[in-house]
């Protein structure tokens, strides 16, 4: 069989130069919070791993996520990481169909047996199997046939990672994320709506440096990148505590740049790397677009209240119940009164 | 459903069931028993005017008594003052209100609000140790006392831990407060934090009774 | 400059080396048992429970502030006379059988049953050191009338036959023989009839149609007899139409203060009822506090309905009288300070009465520091003054009175309320005063211009 080559050996083909290399390198030690020690570490664990084998499972969803990933302007480091994977399957990208594909995929699995990555994105339906099948075979089997020989799997974006918009109310598939079918192998969730495509290399970069999963925190997300809230790490931060809050999407407070907490900013509650990794290769991201964050990257993100409604509403459903309680309440009360004059009665006879 | 889903909603619905219900229990439950009619005849006409007028004027001690209570009274001010600022002037506080009342109001800045709560759970404290301290509220309080102070200092305490964090999560730790001021809720209408609105009704009264016979109010 | 605490007086007078517990003595009437004492109090304590009453006693912040408006506490830092302490039985009781929530109090047990032991110790909060004089009321933030439910708290007590002997015994006089010093229709016409020789003046007994009806206190026909004949000149010289009757002389209302509404009911009744036959369009109460608030403000309630004819204390007659020239005084040359009574002037509502007639009797009428409705009491109001157990205590916050008078350094000191002025004369032999308490109404009949109308 054909020595695969090194990732080193697949950068250098493609013309990058050592210089760019190690200041990616560099560059995704920061973004993992590593010290510039690490960096030589890294770059001989990129430059000497093999390519790795990598299935993409696409099942309920809208394809942003291979979107996010794809649509850079140019080719990027990240972008060249991941053709020095191996995608051996991923219908959206791959050329071949039918059961060449399937072929490709079995192919895949049995060559690199307990040593591949399989990235999924979308929600699996466990209701009908019927809801969502790629080559006749549903959602469920093909996720847990390819996953029997995984190393690890990583969920891409917020269907795969907390069921997302095919698993909001009334989840009518019966819609359920990765780490709720997957419980024997490690799940790493790279949430969002789509996640950001520098955080979704650095993940299988640490992956390659390290051999092993990053730290999780309680939703499965690597806590380098979804350690702190966008609230904490946003430039319009420094507005909210001085009180100053755009009202509507065009009023002065929104042309000055003030803080979107009364539009409906979740950005306290979303653990997340917009405000300091941002998008389209570093340009912005939402808030400094002019939108409140939506919380994209936060289980149930979907049912957490409206997206313009600011976050410190209450999930009341109506004033009818308090209504209720008013009557219950007078109720209670004459019950109560009329309960003390009773007594009242009957001791002034006594005397 | 995580925590902080179960106190923005079940768990602040239900207080809010709690509080209405049980504050307009205790109210009618007063107000419903027998009332004595006054058959003496008014020195002077004596209507809500009164009432109005004695639940403004008893925010303010009365000349007489102000060295002898200014201590606790500049506590008791600061803290009222500290929580009302707090419940009521913080803007995402305001954005609550807003979600079921649907006006709004102006708020104050964040800072602002962080210094007046602080100075609210100092005062609280201070009144504390005075009611552990001194003979006459010693001998005086009982359970409702202490804990009406616990359930109306925690919200401040959590909801000033915010911004701070202490080690918690953003979600966890304001899911912690709203717990709290679910708490508060629960409890405002059965204990003697039901000065809230029973303030109007013991002042009002006594508006209307001494107000009529042109006494002292 | 002394460095001794104004609140704790030198004690000079005690026995050396000799330890002697406080006497404790709870007085008890009737041959009841416990456990109907226990009731009895629960009854009546529960007979109170109005809507007005009920938000007082739910109200209560135990913010503690009444113990500073509290003479008593003031005078003596004994926590237990915190004026809403007083009360503590009566809230309790409230609590656990009428409140909104009684019903789990008493299931729960989060208010204990009141006990014999508790209503003993109470009869000396509720008697000994409370004169219902009404400082707290204004001092509370919630607005409650402290003293009010003190009053109501004694009905209670009464029931349970636990007042302090001395006052049940002036009640119960009161209430046989219709005067607690046991002054009889007879003996009033008697005194009355010395005064009209012994002062040359004319004073009508039992006329039958009159527009005034006049009535005393026994504290003043027995000690202060010269009040009548002073009364019997004023009402002479306005030229009023007016009589003393026999059968309703008697203002003061011991059945209130003692805490039997029964006895408060028949006295009051007897003045209405005297009032009604003779037509009277006017009833003047005497230099008496009590009354003022026995028949002025509780009087129609008793009645049952609005009473027609109105009700006067002698110093808001005076000050009308005065004011439209029925009558005319001359000015004394004498600097004047004037004792508010609490029932008159600070729940009475009368505080400008007096003032506006000792201006026409001084030009150097001198208020007291906290003068008016904020006045300190005299301590013996509410009953204490018959109480012979509570003398020390008396005497000892009748010191921040004595500061208050002698800050005035005014020459004379009067007050309109005979039972201020006991108490005052009391005290004064007491401690050796100088002060001597006198009458408004005595020192206007004593100026009376002969010629003014």
């Amino acid at each position: 069989m054909k020595r695969t080559p090194t990732v080193g050996e697949v950068l250098r083909a493609k013309g990058v130069s050592r210089r760019g290399f190690l200041k990616y390198c560099a560059t995704t030690a920061s973004i993992l919070a590593l010290p510039p020690s690490m960096i030589p570490r890294i770059a001989e664990a990129i430059e000497n791993a093999r390519r790795p084998s990598v299935i993409w499972l696409s099942f309920q969803e809208c394809t942003g996520c291979t979107e996010s990933l794809t649509r850079s302007a140019s080719p990027t480091v990240e972008g060249l990481i991941f053709d020095t994977i191996s995608l051996d399957y991923h219908h959206t990208l791959q050329a071949a169909a039918g059961d060449q594909a399937e072929a490709a995929r079995h192919a895949a699995m049995v060559e690199n047996d307990g040593g591949y990555l399989v990235l999924v994105d979308g929600s699996i339906p466990t209701g009908n199997p019927g809801f969502s099948t790629i080559a006749g075979i549903s959602n469920v089997d093909m996720l847990k046939e390819t996953v029997a020989g995984a190393a690890a799997v990583v969920a891409i974006g917020s269907c795969a990672a907390f069921g997302g918009i095919p698993g909001a109310n009334p989840n009518p598939t019966g819609a359920v994320s990765v780490m709720d079918l997957v419980t024997d192998k490690p799940v790493i969730n790279v949430p969002g709506c789509p996640p950001i495509p520098t955080v979704m290399t650095a993940v299988l970069a640490h992956f390659l440096t390290f051999g092993a999963i990053p730290d999780l925190d309680k939703h499965g997300r690597p806590m380098t990148f979804f350690g702190t809230t966008i609230h904490d790490r946003c430039y319009r931060r420094p507005f909210y505590e001085q009180g100053k809050f755009a009202n509507t999407f065009d009023d002065e407070g929104a042309k000055a740049g003030w803080c979107l907490y009364k539009l409906g900013c979740k950005g306290p509650t979303t653990y997340n790397a917009c405000a300091t990794a941002k998008w389209n290769s570093g340009t912005s991201f939402p808030i400094e677009a002019g939108h409140p964050c939506l919380g994209c990257s936060e289980p149930n993100f979907w049912d957490a209240g409206g997206f313009y409604e600011p976050l410190s509403t209450g999930n009341f459903d109506s004033g009818e119940k308090l209504a209720g309680a008013a009557v219950a309440g007078v109720a209670l009360g004459a019950v109560a009164a009329a309960a003390g004059r009773r007594r009242q009665a009957k001791f002034t006879k006594e005397g | 459903m995580d925590l902080l889903e179960f106190a923005k909603g079940p768990a602040l619905q239900v207080a809010a069931y709690i509080l209405v219900a049980g504050s307009i229990w205790r109210l009618i439950g007063i107000l419903l028993l027998k009332e004595k009619p006054d058959y003496s005849e008014p020195r002077q006409s004596a209507g809500l005017l009164a009432a109005l007028k004695v639940i403004y004027t008893r925010s303010f001690t009365a000349a007489p008594f102000k060295a002898a209570t200014l201590y606790p009274k500049m506590l008791a001010y600061v803290m009222h003052i500290g929580l009302f600022a707090t419940v009521f002037l913080f803007v995402p506080h305001i954005m609550f209100f807003e979600g079921f009342l649907g006006i709004e109001w102006p708020g104050l800045p964040n800072n602002i609000i962080y210094l007046l709560g602080v100075a609210a759970v100092v005062a609280s404290f201070a009144l504390l140790v005075r009611r552990l301290t001194s003979p006459v509220l010693k001998l005086i309080s009982n359970f409702d006392d202490y804990f009406s102070w616990f359930v109306t200092v925690l919200p401040l305490i959590t909801g000033l831990m915010i911004p701070v964090r202490m080690g918690l999560r953003y979600e966890t730790i304001l899911a912690i407060h709203i717990l709290s001021v679910a708490l508060l809720m629960i409890w405002l209408p059965f204990g003697k934090l039901g000065h809230t609105f029973l303030v109007f009704v013991t002042r009002g009264t006594t508006g209307m009774v001494f107000e009529r016979r042109g006494a002292k109010t | 400059m002394t460095t001794v605490d104004g609140r704790h007086e030198l004690d000079r007078e005690a026995e050396r080396l000799a330890y002697k517990p406080p006497e404790i003595r709870h007085d008890k009437q009737g041959d009841m048992g416990s456990d109907e004492r226990i009731n009895k109090a629960m009854h009546n304590f529960v007979k109170n429970f109005n809507t007005q009453t009920a938000s007082y006693l739910d109200g209560c912040l135990h913010c503690g502030m009444c113990a500073d408006a509290c003479h008593f506490h003031v005078r003596t830092d004994d926590p237990r006379y915190t004026p809403i302490w007083k009360i503590e039985l009566f809230k309790r009781t409230y609590k656990r059988q009428v409140g909104p929530f009684a019903f789990f109090y008493r299931l729960l047990g989060l208010k204990r049953q009141v006990t014999i032991e508790d209503l003993e110790e109470w009869q000396h909060l509720l008697y000994d050191s409370c004169t219902v004089c009404g400082r707290c009321s204004l001092v509370c933030p919630m607005g409650i009338d402290i003293a009010g439910l003190v009053s109501m708290a004694r009905h209670g007590m009464f029931k349970a036959g636990l007042v302090p002997h001395e006052l049940h015994e002036v009640a119960k006089k009161a209430a046989e023989t219709g005067s607690p010093l046991g002054i009889t229709p007879d003996k009033f016409e008697d005194r009355a009839d010395w005064m009209a020789d012994e002062h040359d003046v004319e004073i009508p007994m039992d006329v039958d149609e009159a527009d005034v009806l006049a009535v005393m206190s026994s504290i003043e026909i027995q000690k202060y007899p010269q009040s009548i004949a002073a009364t019997a000149k004023i009402l002479n010289a306005a030229g009023e139409s007016w009589t003393f009757r026999t059968d309703g002389f008697e203002a003061t209302n011991f059945g209130m203060l003692s805490g039997n509404p029964e006895w408060q009911k028949a006295a009051s009744l007897k003045l209405i009822d005297a009032a009604v036959k003779i037509g009277a369009k006017t009833l003047v109460l005497p230099e008496c506090g009590h009354a003022y608030m026995a028949l002025r403000w509780m009087g129609a309630n008793m009645y049952g309905k609005p009473l027609p004819f109105k009700v006067m204390h002698i110093s808001e007659y005076l000050a009308d009288a005065l004011n439209t020239g029925k009558i005319k005084v001359k000015k004394v040359d004498k600097s004047i300070t004037y004792h508010d009574p609490c029932q008159v002037s600070r729940r009475g509502g009368a505080t400008q009465a007096a003032r506006d007639v000792l201006n026409h009797l001084t030009g150097d009428f001198r208020e007291m520091p906290l003068g008016g409705d904020y006045n300190w009491c005299c301590g013996g109001g509410g009953g204490v003054v018959t109480i012979k157990r509570a003398d020390p205590l008396r005497h000892r916050v009748f010191k921040l009175k004595m500061d208050q008078v002698e800050q005035t350094e005014a020459d004379e000191l009067v007050s309109s309320c005979a039972n201020c002025r006991q108490s005052f004369d009391d005290s004064q032999q007491h401690f050796g005063w100088d002060y001597t308490m006198g009458s408004l109404m005595e020192m206007v009949a004593e100026n009376l211009e002969e010629d003014g109308s």
